[in-house]
């Protein structure tokens, strides 16, 4: 039986062919501790600087046999491009992502995004970043992804205009989804411009633990339509929290695959889409990788309890968090490579 | 002049509809006609946020409906609440410390759980978002709070609670801890050494509720 590259099983599974083994990748970030540590970076150094971002993504793929490298790691880029300011937290020794302390919008009437945002910094670095991957680790499908545009309006104003505006100010809602989309869709085609082999779209605060069904589908999903329609397969639809009443629409926006987190009902979930569909999802970042208390065989029984879920690759239900133990990381890469040999649902094997 | 029944409904009901004016009429006229205004809020009010959480725990309310039912209700908590003899108020004379941990600026769920100890009548000390973990232990110090509440809404930042908890319970192992946010699992909480937890902003709202509920039924 051969034994595939990462990028060939990657690229196999998006077209759901037969593959070697279920792959080990995602469309979140995936940077982790001992990469950088190695590296001689510092946690907060690493976001804003093309050359550490690409090598510590690189870097961390290649220290645990990831199959894929994965651009960026936060998510205030496209905010700080607009014009707001960003912690950095370059005094702490944790792992503390950026953040926007103080958005500078006060209100949806104020929302105005500039014509070229897809070529502001630091947004730019990231194009750069992916060159930098293309070149220096070309075995790797290289993975890229945008906010979607609830979750990035969280990013350029207070989530609770949003939410109250729902009911009370439907059309400034939709009229700021929908700049922020128009934002979204330019990026997204410079990632893969850019040579970003799949994206992701994330509308992670879309779940129904938020908003209910009915606003997902007459405000978010075609917001999310429109937006995968403009990219270029393979394309990924990504929701964390509550989203086993969303599962279907979520399959009807034009992605290539679902992303779901532990919160989804694996089973109600391949049930609900047919074996057909690309599942990925539902493993859980913090309990299996992280958790000081799981060992190695607990770890491993988690990622077998997921493949048997029914997802189509082992991959992380969020960004993976920099700090896992390296023998629960190593042992979960290990799991997916010999427990997926067997079909997954949507695809099958050589 | 109504009668206190009706004066409660309406409060609850304005809650429930998200109906701020009727909810400001309601406890006005309350004040006006002489009823206890702890009654009004936690048999008006109060009430009507727990008929908010059980139609979040059913599905047909979510986030944005418990925000403006929230808005409703500090519309008429704050015409009410000043009018509570301090002897009165909320009956436990408690203290809590709130805020969300650093490294997250989501404070949607933080400031719901907030509501609901408002409206119990506690005394808040809230520490906004992106809190430096020794800025909770400080203050829960300063002030000898009972409770100390804290959210995280990413798995990154949820770490920090474990830290602040053990801080926290080295000085003080009487002091309560309640964590909140998406990324928290009842498994988290318990390893963390937390006395409570809410999953998410509505379940915040749901457990926050039955609190209430069983302060209500105390007072009674």
């Amino acid at each position: 039986m051969p034994e595939l590259s990462a990028r060939e099983r990657v690229e196999r599974v998006f077209r759901r062919e037969p593959v070697d083994t279920m792959p080990f990748f995602s469309g979140m970030g995936m940077v982790l501790r001992p990469a950088i540590k190695e590296l001689g970076y510092k946690f907060p150094q690493i976001h804003r600087d093309p050359v550490k971002l690409a090598r510590a993504a690189i870097l961390s793929s290649k220290m645990f046999g990831f199959d894929s490298v994965v651009v960026p790691f936060d998510m205030c880029c496209e905010s700080q491009a607009i014009g707001n300011t960003i912690s950095l937290y370059e005094d702490s020794e944790d792992t503390l992502y950026p953040t926007i302390p103080e958005k500078m919008w006060k209100s949806m009437d104020e929302v105005e995004i500039p014509a070229d945002i897809a070529d502001h910094w630091p947004i730019s670095l990231i194009y750069e970043a992916i060159k930098i991957v293309k070149k220096e680790a070309p075995e790797y499908p290289i993975g890229a992804w945008q906010l979607g545009p609830f979750t990035m309006a969280g990013q350029v104003l207070e989530l609770d205009i949003l939410l109250k505006g729902i009911f009370k100010q439907t059309a400034k809602v939709e009229a700021t989804l929908d700049k922020l989309a128009d934002m979204i869709i330019a990026i997204g085609q410079k990632l893969q411009a850019a040579g970003a082999d799949y994206i992701t779209l994330r509308e992670m605060g879309t779940g129904t633990d938020l908003i209910s069904p009915r606003t997902w589908k007459n405000i978010i999903q075609p917001r999310i339509r429109k937006i995968l329609e403009a990219w270029k397969s393979p394309k990924i639809l990504h929701i964390c929290g509550a989203t086993n009443l969303l599962i279907e629409m979520m399959n009807d926006c034009g992605a290539d695959a679902i992303s779901v987190d532990i919160k989804n009902n694996l089973a109600e979930s391949r049930e609900k889409l047919g074996k057909n569909t690309l599942l990925f999802g539902n493993f859980d970042v913090f309990a299996l990788p992280c958790k000081e208390e799981t060992t190695v065989e607990q770890a491993v029984e988690g990622i077998k309890t997921n493949i048997d879920g029914g997802v189509d690759a082992v991959w992380p239900g969020c960004d993976l968090w920099p700090d896992i133990k390296e023998a629960n990381m190593k042992a979960i890469v290990e799991t997916a490579r010999t427990y997926g040999k067997k079909p997954s649902p949507a695809v099958g094997r050589l | 002049m109504a009668t206190k029944e009706e004066l409660l409904e309406k409060l609850k009901n304005g809650v429930v509809e998200y109906e701020e004016d009727p909810v400001s009429e309601a406890a006005q006229q309350a004040l006006d006609e002489g009823y206890d205004p702890l009654e009004m809020i936690m048999d008006g009010l109060a009430a009507g946020m727990e008929v908010v959480g059980d139609l979040y725990d059913r599905n047909e309310y979510f986030v944005p409906e418990i925000l403006m039912c929230a808005d409703a209700m500090y519309v008429g908590l704050n015409i009410l609440r000043p009018h509570v003899p301090k002897r009165q108020e909320g009956g436990l004379n408690a203290q809590v410390v709130i805020g969300s941990v650093q490294g997250d600026v989501h404070d949607i769920g933080k400031n719901l759980v907030k509501m609901m100890f408002d409206v119990a009548g506690w005394e808040v000390y809230d520490l906004g978002r992106d809190v430096p973990l020794e800025k909770f232990v400080e203050e829960q110090m300063r002030t000898d709070s009972e409770v100390v509440a804290m959210s995280a809404m990413m798995t990154t930042t949820m770490l920090g609670m474990k830290k602040v908890i053990q801080m926290i319970k080295e000085k003080n192992p009487n002091v309560a801890i309640m964590l909140g946010g998406a990324p928290v699992t009842q498994d988290v909480a318990k390893l963390f050494g937390a006395d409570g937890y809410a999953e998410s902003a509505g379940n915040a709202v749901s457990e926050g509720i039955k609190m209430i509920s069983r302060l209500r039924q105390m007072q009674k």
